[in-house]
């Protein structure tokens, strides 16, 4: 295997929630339990789970927003959540990330291209380079020049994804985040995205995580899934093998209803699942 | 046989307040959808699909323009401009809306969902529409427990299955599901599905389903309409129009769904779809055709493709689409 990039060792996390109004006590909703995992160089992992299973909170953990109540986070070695912030903000650089929702991550009184040079600007990189960077990624993801002096607002869904994955890739990061970078889009919209996002690793060979909840979509953006549910590693492994030969019952359910929706055309086998 | 559905050149639009003009959503649609059937209406977002639903189920925004006609069962519900769904919608016609979260009251239980739809239907009391609710919530596979239950107290797939059971338990004869399945996760898909079609052969309601993904159709519907620029372009049986597709629009909408344990290139359509003010006289998908030529110039009339006697095409050309 080549070098470990991201490697989590037996992550518990969840979020602090305050039971009843006038409660003072603190508790904490676990969401993710005991999580282990590697990613290699230029590896694609897909991360599939319904919703609700704790997709996002494992992203936030690995995006350094959300520090485990156990467990360790490690990025190319070091462990993002015991480390100084200086150093940690370094490592996060190296991510480019792709939140889930086109329609509701962007800032809807910035222009487009102060949204996607904004990477650019946190580093203090000077103005006619981000400029001149800004046009370059714009042109790569395929948004035309007139949308750089829109603002969100006046983008249709894929365009906006296009924003945000310009924004993503305009640092040129080494680790490439996207959370079901499709879902919210229609299918021929959907096709052009998930060509982009090739377009992109070949060109650019970033590990690449991907959120979805669509193994057919995890298809065309993974060599190897992770199915989680109620917040647990349930399988791994690589995706024809998850495909052709499921172990766990939630996986056979999964990948059978897929084969119900594309090739059959009885409902001989519907069971009363809800 | 009977006709659930009879639409009559009907034509849909929405005033542009800015433009001071009317963009047609729905444009010309002639359909006729038998009792006991189960339809399905495919197309890319912003083709009409939502907005011819919503007429079938009597559910226009005040501001929409219609002209022609629609017919459900025997009663004339659109005439032109005026617009009568009394005695039809909820009762005859049911609709699921797309997203089952904010279509329940978060503050009824769900017991007294079933109360207020019934009493206003039927003026049926307490009683008598738990009984309901009960043998309804049991076709679609959910028990009396969740009775006293809070909407948000139940998962997306549950929350669907309420719906369902709420339209099942008004008596509707037609359901009208627009994306059904596009808020609930994979895994509950065939699930939502299964059930829909069940009602379909069992109950013998009959099924418009709305949907942007044509391998859903498949499942259950044995009709498909594809709509394009608020236009029926291909219509006909869905197990034909999965195989043989002619409409150049069709075909390439198939190229561009990833299938599970298919590796194929995804081929997308180029541009997007153009939103209509006027009245063209062209092939509305002339731009994005590849097999676009002089005669598309004119708009091209629903001609029979000749392979199954309910498949039509809107195209001049369909013979020499591969
Ligand atoms: N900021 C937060 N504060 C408290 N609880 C949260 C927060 N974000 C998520 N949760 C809870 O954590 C659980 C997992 O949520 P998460 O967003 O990770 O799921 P997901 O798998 O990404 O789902 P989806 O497919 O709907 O995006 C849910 O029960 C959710 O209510
Ligand atoms: N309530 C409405 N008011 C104004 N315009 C609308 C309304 N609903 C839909 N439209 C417009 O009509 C067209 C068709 O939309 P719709 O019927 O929702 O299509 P679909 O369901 O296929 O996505 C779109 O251009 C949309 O913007
Ligand atoms: S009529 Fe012409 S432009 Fe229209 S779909 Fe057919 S070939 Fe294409
Ligand atoms: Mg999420
Ligand atoms: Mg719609």
């Amino acid at each position: 295997m080549s070098e470990e990039v991201i490697k989590l060792e037996r992550v518990t996390a969840g979020y602090k929630v305050v039971k009843g109004a006038l409660s003072i006590w603190k508790q904490v909703n676990v969401v993710l339990r005991d999580i282990s995992f590697s990613i290699g160089k230029s590896e694609r992992l897909a991360i599939i789970g319904e919703s609700g299973s704790g997709k996002t909170t494992l992203l936030k953990v690995i995006l350094g927003l959300l520090k485990p109540i156990k467990g360790s986070v490690l990025l190319y070695g070091r462990d993002i959540y015991r480390i100084p912030d200086e150093e940690r903000e370094k490592i996060l650089r190296k991510i480019g990330y792709v939140p889930q929702d086109p329609y509701r991550s962007l800032n809807p009184v910035l222009k487009v291209k102060t949204i996607i040079g904004e990477p650019l600007e946190v580093i203090g990189e000077n103005k006619e380079k981000i400029e001149k960077r800004v046009v370059e990624v714009a042109r790569f993801v395929g948004l035309p020049w007139s949308a750089l002096d829109d603002t969100p607002e006046e983008l249709s869904g894929g365009m906006r994804q296009r924003v945000l994955i310009a924004r993503a890739i305009i640092a040129n990061p080494e680790i490439l985040v996207l959370d079901e970078p499709t879902s919210a889009l229609d299918v021929s919209i959907q096709a052009q995205i998930l060509n982009l996002l090739n377009n992109i690793y070949s060109n650019f060979k970033p590990t690449m995580i991907t959120v979805t909840h669509d193994l057919a979509v995890a298809q065309y953006l993974a060599d190897r899934v992770i199915i989680l549910k109620d917040g647990c590693i349930v399988e791994e492994g690589k995706l024809e093998e998850v495909l052709y030969n499921p172990r766990h019952e939630y996986t056979k359910t999964l990948v059978s209803s897929y084969l119900y929706t594309t090739t059959t055309n009885s409902v001989s086998g519907f069971n009363n699942k809800s | 046989m009977v006709l659930a559905v009879k639409t009559v050149n009907l034509r849909i639009g929405y005033l542009d307040e800015e433009e001071e003009k009317i963009q047609w959503a729905v444009r010309g649609v002639d359909l006729e959808i038998q009792e006991g059937e189960s339809f399905c209406l495919v197309g890319e977002s912003g083709s009409g699909k939502t907005t011819l639903a919503n007429a079938i189920a009597g559910i226009l925004p005040p501001h929409a323009v219609t002209q022609g006609k629609v017919y459900i069962f025997d009663k004339l519900v659109v005439d032109d401009s005026s617009r009568n769904y009394n005695g039809v919608r909820g009762r005859i016609v049911n609709y699921i809306p797309q997203n089952p979260g904010t279509s329940l009251n978060p503050f009824l239980t769900i017991e007294d969902h079933f109360y207020y739809v019934l009493r206003d239907l039927y003026k049926y009391d307490k009683s008598k529409s738990k009984s309901i609710a009960i043998e309804t919530l049991s076709k679609v596979g959910l028990t009396s427990e969740i009775l006293d239950y809070y909407p948000h107290e139940l998962s997306g797939g549950m929350k669907q299955r309420v719906l369902i059971a709420l339209a099942l338990a008004s008596n509707a004869r037609i359901i009208v599901a627009d994306e059904p399945t596009s808020s609930v996760d994979a895994s509950l898909r065939a699930g939502i599905l299964g059930l829909l079609s069940k009602l379909n052969k069992e109950y013998r309601v009959t099924l418009i389903i709305v949907t942007h993904d044509i391998k859903m159709t498949s499942a259950i519907c044995n009709r498909t309409a594809v709509m394009y620029s608020g236009e029926i372009v291909e219509i006909g049986k869905t197990s034909i129009i999965l195989q043989s597709p002619k409409h150049p629009y069709t075909r390439m909408l198939m190229e561009c769904v990833p299938i599970l344990g298919v590796e194929k290139p995804l081929k997308p359509l180029p541009g997007e779809p153009t939103r209509i003010f006027e009245d063209i006289s062209w092939c509305s998908f002339r731009e994005r055709c590849p097999y676009a030529s002089v005669e598309c110039k004119t708009t091209p009339s629903m001609i029979p493709v000749g392979d199954d006697e309910s498949h039509f095409v809107k195209c001049w050309r369909f013979h020499e689409v591969a």
